[in-house]
């Protein structure tokens, strides 16, 4: 489907994720890998190419291999020939001698490719969150309120509100304040309990976005934010309104998660061996792509007694060898194998992890390459953890990428 | 005094724009490109900058986006013959964008006075 207008997406994905440190210990959030096969851009990506984008530039800064890698291996489908890319821009200091210091700096330091695309509009997505989400209904919103900016908002208790950007509307839905992360946030016309939330996801008119993001460049004392500086400042004074999430996973509940902590990365990837789980990854009327490599099939081996290959409510990779080890409720990424008599339950165990031979492992996530030697017990005892590893406030281990016992 | 940097690659308009904007009582300093203009910003308390465009080495424009970089809230006024530089989003950075033309010299001085008063 032809595009009515030119629309320029822009993937902020320099997030450092230090909650998920270890995680981020080498690899930017939106690098993270998540549910066995993907990482946490892939939904964002994959949201833009359903939604019928196609000039995407991905913004990137921290530790950003690993995301560069994925991007380039995973994500190099569209036709420059037809206009169409995906690129990933990394911090170039074209401007100044700063890296990115803030949302609206790295978009401002890249003023060079809105110019280069002229795009009517631009829609700046975060590739930190995990959510299923129509761009063209909010495109459509924003042409039909003929908005300079439009903001895409979510419902969230009163006591969660605090994390993020607040909004408060009017009854045409037009933004009348916005506060970044409020001591005490605004609630929602309709919920007294319930508060609505900046997604991170602004879609705006460029000529707006330019001006504005170019008076914020010049204030001294901005910290170059989106959030806490740029959409404030708009407000009163150009057309802001907000958009209320429509959610493509078509739930009871709308499923759009920041991916903030270990516990929360934990719990979302636990919601999918669920016997139904609220993200549904299996949907073929929007489809999440990733990188895949070509693999094996998973393989599962020995039936005999003690010794048997077994896996039950999990999702895992291809290329996974499950040989004589039991696993349960967990989420195996590809080419990892369990040996014998060892038992791995509620765990997340990443591409290459190796788990000896009477090894128990449970509610821990292990990073990748990981060789678990033969014996080790971890997740049951968690002072004898906390030794080693990082151990999140509800008693999750995580075993970083490559440590070597 | 008011202290102004002038960035002009074309000696005539250089001399031109100094002995004006001298004459209305400011102090001028002068480079004849982008790099050499960036270092005098670096070494000098400048209140103003003029800045042509087209320029050998460094384009005004990018000169413009290291000036940000230096000083955020430092005025800046683009001088060129050309008009096209104004669809270029860069040049919106600037605070003024004046096209030489017989006009031209009293509307810098004007726009000057009205950034940073006489």
């Amino acid at each position: 489907m032809p595009e009515k207008e030119k629309i320029l997406t822009l993937i902020l994905a320099g997030g450092k994720g230090e909650r998920l440190y270890p995680l981020t210990r080498d690899r930017a959030k939106p690098s993270v890998p998540f549910g066995g096969i993907y990482r946490i851009i892939d939904f964002t990506l994959s949201n833009a190419i359903n939604s019928g984008l196609r000039k995407i530039y991905v913004l990137i800064q921290y530790k950003s291999y690993s995301l560069q890698r994925h991007i380039r291996e995973g994500w190099n489908i569209f036709s420059r020939e037809l206009g169409e890319f995906i690129d990933v821009i990394p911090a170039q200091m074209r401007i100044g001698t700063d890296w990115y210091l803030g949302t609206a700096d790295s978009v401002f330091q890249n003023i060079y490719f809105l110019n280069q695309e002229k795009p009517d509009l631009v829609l700046i997505l975060s590739g930190d969150h995990i959510y299923k989400m129509d761009y063209r209904r909010m495109i459509e919103f924003h042409k039909q309120k003929n908005a300079d900016l439009t903001i895409s908002v979510f419902d969230v208790p009163v006591q969660e509100a605090k994390r993020f950007g607040v909004l408060e509307v009017n009854e045409r839905q037009e933004v009348i304040s916005f506060q970044e992360k409020p001591e005490n946030p605004v609630h929602s016309p309709d919920n007294p309990d319930m508060c609505l939330i900046s997604m991170g996801i602004y879609l705006f008119n460029t000529e707006t976005l330019v001006r504005r993001i170019i008076e914020d460049a010049k204030k001294p004392d901005s910290s170059h934010d989106f959030g806490k500086d740029v959409i404030p400042a708009m407000i009163g004074k150009d057309r802001v309104f907000a958009f209320p999430f429509t959610d493509e996973n078509r739930k009871e509940t709308k499923y759009w998660k920041d991916i903030g902590t270990i516990e929360a990365y934990y719990e979302a990837n636990m919601d999918l061996v669920s016997v139904e789980p609220v993200l549904n990854l299996y949907d073929t009327e929007w489809p999440i792509r990733t990188f895949q490599e070509q693999l094996p099939p998973v393989k599962t081996v020995f039936s005999l007694g003690e010794r048997t290959g077994m896996v039950l409510d999990s999702i895992i990779g291809g290329g996974c060898i499950i040989s004589g080890g039991k696993v349960y409720r967990s989420v195996l990424s590809p080419w990892v194998r369990i040996n014998s008599y060892a038992e791995v339950s509620e765990s997340i165990l990443l591409d290459r992890v190796n788990v000896g031979r009477y090894c128990k492992i449970r509610r821990t996530i292990i990073d990748k390459n990981v060789v678990v030697p033969p014996g080790t017990i971890i997740g049951y005892d968690a002072s004898e953890d906390k030794k080693r590893f990082v151990v999140s406030e509800t008693g999750i281990v995580v075993v970083p990428k490559d440590y070597q016992w | 005094m008011k202290k102004i940097l002038l960035i002009e690659d074309e000696t005539n308009q250089r001399i031109l724009c100094t002995e004006t904007l001298e004459k209305e009582g400011y102090q001028v300093i002068a480079a004849s490109n982008g790099e050499d203009g960036l270092n005098l910003l670096k070494n000098n308390d400048v209140n103003l900058v003029i800045v042509d465009i087209r320029m050998p080495k460094m384009s005004g424009l990018e000169t413009l986006a290291n000036i940000l970089g230096q000083r955020k809230n430092l005025p800046v006024i683009i001088y060129t013959s050309y008009p096209q530089y104004k669809t270029d989003f860069m040049s919106w950075a600037a605070d003024a964008y004046i096209i030489k033309s017989s006009t031209g010299l009293s509307e810098l001085v004007a726009k000057v006075k009205e950034l940073i008063g006489a």
